[in-house]
């Protein structure tokens, strides 16, 4: 039905896909895995005609065509389900499924009616009995958000059915109610394209498994046929950076957390030693950055205690934690780590606005000492940050930290979007301040990182820390299963 | 810096257009404009816009505004002239009733931007009629036969100058060194460019939203016994459209609403530019209709010039 011919894209910095050839077909549910940064939503957005691709074909029936919009995707018969939730919430389950294309009377004005009519009928379909089509969608749980999204992708004409990530909100049993809806549709003809990060589900419900890595397809696997562990070994494993582990752990604790339960997280416990870098893995939504904040006073503790320095310590605000010594780099830089408008040195400084007196001069002399320290690459520390490349901004956001003096440094995915060279200087400063005695607790997708800084890994799933290896134990394969739910 | 960067740096363009204003003008009406009795007068009537401006400048710097200011000036004026009027109340301590109580508005609207997480815009336009009603309802019809100590406030003079464009140059300049030099005023620059990064970061954003808040009435409490001081009346009308005005010439001097822009300078030279262009048009004898549709077309001129510039700047 669908075949790719040699797609490639790249982004400023990256290429995105390479060569990627694939196929789909009629009632199959074919599904596409790799990690975080492998090419998955490119290639999904490129079929759904949201992005064009540098080069390649499309065939779609065995013919040749160009997606170029999302309308057009949609008048091939190309349905896609985004992982980011795009219903509209004020507005009704009916309104939300016919958003389109709503039935409408003779002068032209919805037809409620037959509104309502058509949206039972579609929600009966898919077996969402208990979901009645004149609630508001902002009164509904997410799962049934998520199925009312998929009602939606499915009242257009389609022949093709892309779902992302569907299973992010959902719970077992959702989980299985879906699946069942995903094999009749299968049964009806339907193509299917299921992209996941949980490993456990791609076998259950999926006929063929596709793995990228880094952009480039690494072969098709029958799913009943093919052992899990085979997958994963596809996904992973990767030209490792020039930097060597060395560990500067210490006897005493710096941090510790016992039994420490939030919103999204519960009953977590360990312990970080000084000098040492204490890994998180755990998908996006298993509760490690929620975990961060709660230590960092962002996000409220419901029960359970951190203690700092063997001292009880609860941060109601960050600047709490940050008086206690703790330090937290955000995942998004730019959104809430950055004031991307502002000077270097203005970014630098900021978590060090006490007193009274504001010192522009002194603050740039202040400044001028991290940027050499930490080789921030700009002529002067009165560059606006915006102009600089993510790895210098990173050093940016690490160099505001290190202006706190913290012994307790919690870094979120710090070599996000980065490039190599960066990576690797990023790293060195990370292992330099253990050495100085900061402690890290170091949350990242990316599996080499973790493997090749920590010295321990805690892996989390579903707001649990399920274990906690130690280096010997570490390997990519171990924490993936295990971060995945197997 | 490149010319474009020169131009859109507010305090720079407005003063060099101001200059420029008043160089046509004198040379055009030399016994209408270039008198130290129009200028006086220019002056006094933008004194009490300015005053307001300071305050919502500091909250535009933070990505915030407010719109009860115009209502807290009659407010303000309206408690000290009743009291005085109706209660025989010393006038300092009338002062101080009207300028504490709008520090009590300005702490409620901060509260509940800040706390109970209410939009600004709607917040201060619920202040905003909620103020004016109690204005309304202190002055009445307006309150007359103040006391000598309490107009002189607003009517004395000094170097040929009115009061209250020595109390407008005393908070403009205060300011300016406080915004400048001032850990406590800086942080406003940085929560109005990235509030998640700047709690990130340790600073209480919501503490400083409310203290901002109270600042910006505590100004406009100050400029509503001035104006009621100097009129020899206390009037609910006072400070009608003064909201506008203040964020127009906030605007004009540099702020943007998404915050983390502008400086204190700016807010005075918008007012004097507004000022100024009324001046012009009333001594070329231009119809007092024109003037909000000038104004409101220069608004828009400024603005637009300013994104022009910013892609400019942005393509090199």
């Amino acid at each position: 039905m669908l075949k790719l011919r040699n797609i490639s894209k790249s982004f400023p910095g990256v290429q995105a896909l390479k060569n990627v050839s694939l196929e789909f077909n009629i009632g199959q549910v074919h599904a596409l895995c790799g990690e975080n940064g492998a090419g998955k939503s490119t290639l999904m957005h490129i079929i759904a005609g949201s992005i064009l691709p540098d080069s390649g074909e499309i065939l779609w029936n065995n013919r040749s065509v160009s997606i170029r919009d999302v309308q057009q995707a949609r008048q091939l018969g190309i349905a896609i389900v985004y992982q980011e939730r795009t219903l509209a919430d004020s507005l009704t389950v009916a309104e939300n499924i016919f958003q389109a294309n709503p039935p409408r009377n003779k002068i032209g004005l919805i037809d409620y009616q037959s509104l309502h009519a058509n949206a039972r009928q579609m929600l009966d379909e898919l077996g969402l009995q208990a979901i009645p089509s004149t609630r508001s969608v902002d009164t509904l749980s997410p799962a049934a958000k998520q199925m009312v999204e998929i009602a939606r992708a499915l009242v257009q004409e389609h022949s093709l059915l892309i779902l992302d990530e569907p299973t992010a909100s959902l719970t077992t049993a959702e989980t299985n109610s879906l699946f069942s809806i995903i094999r009749k549709l299968a049964k009806k003809g339907t193509a299917i394209i299921y992209i996941s990060h949980r490993m456990a589900e791609l076998a259950a419900i999926s006929d063929i498994i596709s793995v990228l890595k880094d952009g480039e397809y690494q072969g098709s696997f029958d799913a009943k046929q093919t052992a899990t562990e085979i997958i994963l070994t596809k996904m992973v494993g990767r030209q490792l950076l020039n930097y060597k582990y060395e560990t500067h752990i210490q006897k005493e604790t710096a941090l510790e957390v016992k039994k420490l339960t939030g919103k999204y997280f519960h009953d977590i416990s360990f312990k970080l030693n000084k000098g040492e870098i204490l890994g998180i893995a755990g998908l996006e939504g298993s509760g490690r950055t929620s975990l961060a904040r709660a230590i960092f006073g962002d996000e409220e503790i419901i029960s359970g205690h951190v203690l700092k320095n063997e001292h009880l310590f609860k941060a109601r605000h960050p600047a709490d934690a940050i008086a206690a010594g703790i330090a937290y780099l955000p995942e998004e830089r730019k959104g809430s780590g950055l004031f991307s408008t502002m000077d270097i040195a203005s970014n630098i400084i900021v978590t060090g606005l006490n007193g009274l007196w504001y010192d522009k001069a002194e603050n740039n002399v202040l400044a001028e000492t991290y940027r050499k320290q930490l080789d921030i690459k700009t002529n002067s520390v009165t560059t606006i940050v915006q102009q600089l490349s993510g790895g210098n901004q990173q050093k940016v956001v690490i160099a505001k930290w290190l202006h706190t003096h913290p012994d307790v440094l919690i870094i979120n995915e710090p070599t996000h979007g980065v490039d190599i060279g960066a990576k690797t200087a990023i790293y060195e400063i990370l292992k330099y301040l253990t050495g100085t005695g900061i402690s890290i607790l170091l949350i990242s997708s990316d599996m080499p990182e973790l493997l090749l800084l920590s010295d321990r890994v805690m892996v989390m799933y579903n707001g649990e820390a399920r274990s906690i290896l130690k280096r010997s134990q570490m390997t990519e394969e171990t924490i993936t299963a295990i971060a995945t739910g197997i | 810096m490149k010319p474009a960067l020169y131009l859109r740096d507010k305090v720079f363009f407005l003063t060099a257009i101001i200059v420029i204003l008043c160089i046509v003008m004198a040379v055009t009406f030399p016994a209408q404009f270039a008198t130290i009795d129009n200028f006086s007068q220019l002056l006094l009537n933008l004194s009490i816009d300015t005053i307001v401006a300071v305050g919502m400048m500091i909250l535009m710097i933070a990505g915030m505004f407010d719109l009860s200011v115009g209502s807290i000036v009659a407010f303000s004026g309206g408690m000290a002239g009743y009291l005085m009027y109706y209660h025989n109340v010393n006038f300092l301590l009338a002062i101080a009733a009207g300028i504490g109580g709008s520090v009590i508005i300005g702490f409620l609207n901060g509260w509940l931007i800040a706390r109970a997480r209410i939009n600004p815009m709607i917040q201060t336009l619920a202040m905003m009629g909620i103020v004016r009603g109690l204005a309304l309802m202190l002055s009445g019809a307006g309150i007359q036969n103040f006391s000598y100590e309490f107009v002189y406030i607003g009517q004395s003079k000094l170097l040929g100058l009115q009061a209250p464009v020595w109390y407008m140059l005393a908070i403009v300049l205060l300011f300016i060194f406080l915004v400048r030099r001032t850990i406590f005023f800086r942080k406003y620059y940085f929560i109005g460019a990235n509030e998640k990064a700047a709690r990130f970061s340790g600073i209480r954003v919501e503490k400083m939203k409310i203290w901002a808040f109270v600042l910006s009435a505590l100004l406009a409490g100050i400029a509503g016994i001035l104006l009621s001081s100097r009129l020899g009346a206390a009037l609910s009308t006072s400070g009608k459209g003064l909201e506008l005005r203040a964020i127009t010439a906030v605007i004009l001097g540099g702020a943007s609403l998404s915050g983390g822009y502008g400086r204190i300078a700016g807010a005075f030279l918008g007012a004097l530019f507004m000022a100024l262009i009324n001046n012009m048009l009333i001594i070329s004898r231009v119809s007092g209709y024109w003037q909000e549709i000038i104004l409101g077309c220069i608004l828009i001129l400024a603005v637009g010039l300013d994104q022009w510039l910013l892609k400019k700047i942005e393509n090199k």
